[in-house]
């Protein structure tokens, strides 16, 4: 890998733009999402096969949940997001990155470390038991020092940019950046047991930690796996396509609409708890605004085919481009639905929860992210993607696998939610909790094949790239064996 | 810090961020669509990704 | 104000971005810390004995947050099936907060004293010996491994850091006393926080084997006591709904 991004540098577009970095965080985009996603769908299998816990300490439900999501989350999403932007922002601004190559590697390196010491930290119990922020402190100030040379790096390209005016996907990245940073460290204000231990308390409790985890837990969806998506997406769609976002004002509109009210949703999360009523109330309110910006982004982006709806039928890298911003479009609205209190009271602690969160990071987070690759990939390495009917089959492969996984997760989520709060006739409990458990198998059984079905996908286009690559990185070769004979 | 209780009230959160809300989003709206020669240009920007391959 | 200067001047966008993103979480979360009434006022609820504390941190250590809520809400299907709903007060000594968002498993704040410390004992080793169609791993190991407490001083001091009030001094166990009477105050002891573990595991017999002291006696501690300390008798309902 390394090898194969040194020989081509300098080679073909003489890098006017640091591809090189580029480069690395596209490949580890593939290698975290086979890694992340297979152990989501082993752990979609150990909750319908409780035997494939196996008795182990390092691979129960409780330990490798964490490592699936910030697999997904922070090394597929988060890799993603680097290459993407890097490659989006330099291309926007004419300039070359911010910091020389030193800085952009270091954020590489630090990141990469900081997914795997985390994934493995968890193996072996190391956790801070606040959902996606599990990361012990030490791993904390790590990703807060890569974190702070990307904005550095960010801002400074921006700077440096010959276009007067910043493209509106920047605008996006860069909420992103600033938004996860301000969460990052609120969310992980911590006092560790003693200087050389993983071990740590959080500074807050009960009420008010809570409400800071999920303004953390809420945002990090809405601006690690929503505004930095549709930055992707602004440049991505218009690109794929070859012609201009559907309307640019309808895009600066909605980006202050969304960074504005997004922040305020999280205490949805908390509805009927013990946190006060008001905070729910005013989140609910909020959530309910954030369907038109979410609304707003979708149709600017599909609407950008318009006049070229046949692309649809001939190129797949747009169906992955589009069928993400139908998905995002229904779970923008599914969102804000269960945000509301009664509805809230029957799905909030179910499978509902969960197969809502998928259809956003799967049909809507991967798929993106899967177009934009397929657009991106072969053109940082001077070529042509290496089969296109393999990009075809990923897509089927992915859309069957989201539809089974939200399917089921809706059925035995609503299950779950109607069984808790049936009476019988005499007003009493009509069923014990572990029937509720024992009538979701079949649903969980099915979630895990939907799983099965995306991580084969996944691979498919692992092994796609990796032939694409290939194939770009020996045509290097043979220029400079020209160039040099 | 007290001030801040003032907030957690309904009565007066309710009419002051309906207000502020309608009062910015008019705003916005109005600078987006309000003038033809400024909508011509902010929609010029659109194809600043479509130019990047020509330099 | 022209919005063409905010599209080119970078500075005055990431001011804007800030502010903008700032709002929602100022407002919801500063007020939290200033207004009286978020937490009630009850009697019974106590910082966790070391052993109980220890007990939680393999909680938090092996993710039980992810299928378990310690969250009761005001249901009445949920009043039959856990108990009163969860107060603000029950989790105010809870660093990090269990609340949890799933409920792949039942809650469990109020699990203390539902069942025996022998249920637990084998439950925790093999749900499903219990249980038939529960999904929950076994946990043999915890049974196997002898619980560290050798820096367990140093927990409850990180932990009194945060605001938990466990006493260092003669002032502060003399407070300590006052607030929570003789025999707690002497439990939340720094300097004598490994005495009081050894005794309470030995007394308790959590994991119903007295010859040593395991995670699974420091874990059952923890699940005994959950949802226990608010004598629940002593409060009219309509006390609560003040504080929602």
């Amino acid at each position: 890998m390394a090898t194969a991004s040194v020989t081509t540098a300098g080679v073909g577009t003489s890098e006017q733009y640091n591809y090189d970095i580029v480069r690395k965080f596209a490949i580890m985009t593939l290698v975290w999402g086979a890694i992340g996603m297979f152990v989501g769908v082993y752990i979609a299998s150990e909750l319908a096969f409780p035997f494939l816990n196996f008795d182990s300490a390092y691979i129960t439900f409780g330990r490798l949940r964490p490592v699936h999501t910030s697999g997904v989350i922070f090394g597929f999403g988060g890799s993603a997001l680097f290459a993407t932007s890097y490659y989006v922002v330099q291309r926007t601004c004419q300039a070359r990155l911010f910091g020389g190559e030193r800085l952009a590697n270091f954020t590489f390196w630090g990141w990469q470390a900081a997914v795997a010491l985390s994934a493995l930290g968890y193996m072996f119990g190391y956790t801070q038991a606040r959902e996606y922020a599990e990361m012990v402190w030490p791993v904390d100030l790590l990703i807060l020092v890569v974190w702070v040379s990307y904005l550095a790096i960010y801002v400074g390209t921006l700077m440096k940019r010959k276009q007067p005016h910043i493209y509106v996907a920047n605008w996006f990245y860069l909420a992103f950046i600033l938004a996860t940073a301000l969460l990052h460290i609120f969310n992980n204000l911590q006092v560790p047991v003693k200087l050389f231990s993983l071990e740590s308390y959080s500074l807050f409790s009960g009420t008010q930690d809570a409400m800071t985890q999920w303004w953390y837990g809420h945002n990090a969806v809405g601006f690690f796996l929503t505004a930095a998506f549709l930055g992707m997406m602004y440049y991505f769609v218009p690109k794929q396509a070859g012609r201009p976002v559907y309307s640019y004002r309808l895009s600066i509109l909605h980006f202050w609409a969304i960074i504005f009210l997004y922040m305020w949703a999280g205490a949805h999360h908390l509805h009927w708890t013990a946190l006060p009523d008001w905070t729910g109330t005013l989140a609910a309110t909020f959530s309910i605004m954030l369907l038109l910006p979410s609304w707003g982004g979708m149709i600017n982006g599909i609407m950008t085919l318009s006049g070229a709806w046949d692309k649809l039928r001939t190129d797949p890298v747009i169906r992955f481009l589009i069928v993400a911003l139908s998905f995002y479009g229904m779970s923008t609205f599914e969102g804000p639905m269960m945000s509301l209190k009664d509805v809230n009271a029957l799905s909030h602690y179910t499978d509902w929860t969960v197969g809502h969160v998928h259809s956003g990071a799967l049909g809507w987070v991967a798929m993106i992210t899967f177009g934009s690759m397929y657009h991106m990939v072969p053109r940082i390495w001077n070529t042509q993607m290496y089969s296109l009917r393999l990009i075809n089959v990923h897509f089927w492969l992915a859309t069957i696998g989201v539809l089974l996984y939200i399917v089921a997760m809706w059925i035995s989520g609503i299950m779950q939610g109607l069984m808790w709060r049936a009476f019988d006739d005499f007003g009493n409990l009509q069923y014990s909790f572990v029937e509720s458990v024992a009538v979701a198998h079949p649903f969980y059984v099915m979630r895990a094949l939907g799983g099965a079905f995306f991580l084969t996908g996944m691979i498919i286009m692992c092994y796609n790239m990796y032939r694409t690559i290939r194939q770009g990185s020996t045509e290097a070769h043979a220029g400079l064996n020209v160039a040099t004979a | 810090m007290e001030w801040l209780l003032w907030f957690t009230r309904f009565e007066n959160t309710k009419p002051l961020s309906l207000a502020i809300f309608f009062i910015v989003f008019c705003g916005i709206l109005f600078y987006v669509f309000g003038s033809k020669k400024r909508g011509e240009r902010l929609e010029s920007h659109k194809n600043i990704p479509l130019q990047d391959d020509e330099i | 104000m022209k919005h063409d200067k905010i599209e080119r001047n970078l500075g005055i966008l990431l001011v804007f971005t800030m502010l903008a993103i700032s709002a929602g979480g100022m407002v919801e979360i500063i007020p939290l810390f200033f207004i009286k009434e978020t937490i009630e006022k009850v009697e019974g609820v106590r910082p966790y004995t070391p052993l109980e504390q220890r007990g939680r941190d393999i909680y938090t250590r092996e993710g039980c947050y992810l299928c378990h809520s310690q969250m009761i809400r005001p249901f009445r299907d949920e009043a039959l099936r856990y108990g009163h709903y969860s107060l603000a007060a029950e989790s105010k000594y809870d660093h990090p907060f269990q609340w949890g968002s799933k409920r792949t498993g039942p809650d469990l704040a109020r699990v203390g004293g539902k069942y025996s410390n022998d249920w637990h004992t084998q439950h925790l080793i093999a749900p499903r010996s219990l249980v038939p169609q529960s999904v929950m791993p076994n946990y043999p190991w915890l049974a196997k491994t002898n619980l560290d407490y050798s820096d367990i001083e140093l927990r409850l001091k990180a932990l009194r850091t945060t605001g938990v009030p466990y006493s260092n001094s003669q002032a502060e166990y003399e407070r300590n006393v006052k607030d929570f009477g003789e025999d707690v105050a002497k439990t939340l002891h720094i300097p004598d926080a490994e005495k009081n573990l050894v005794a309470q595991a030995k007394l308790g017999n959590y994991d119903t084997d007295p010859s040593n002291i395991t995670e699974l006696d420091a874990l059952v501690a923890y699940l005994q006591v959950l949802g226990t300390m608010v004598d629940f008798k002593k409060y009219d309902d309509d006390y609560f709904v003040k504080f929602r």
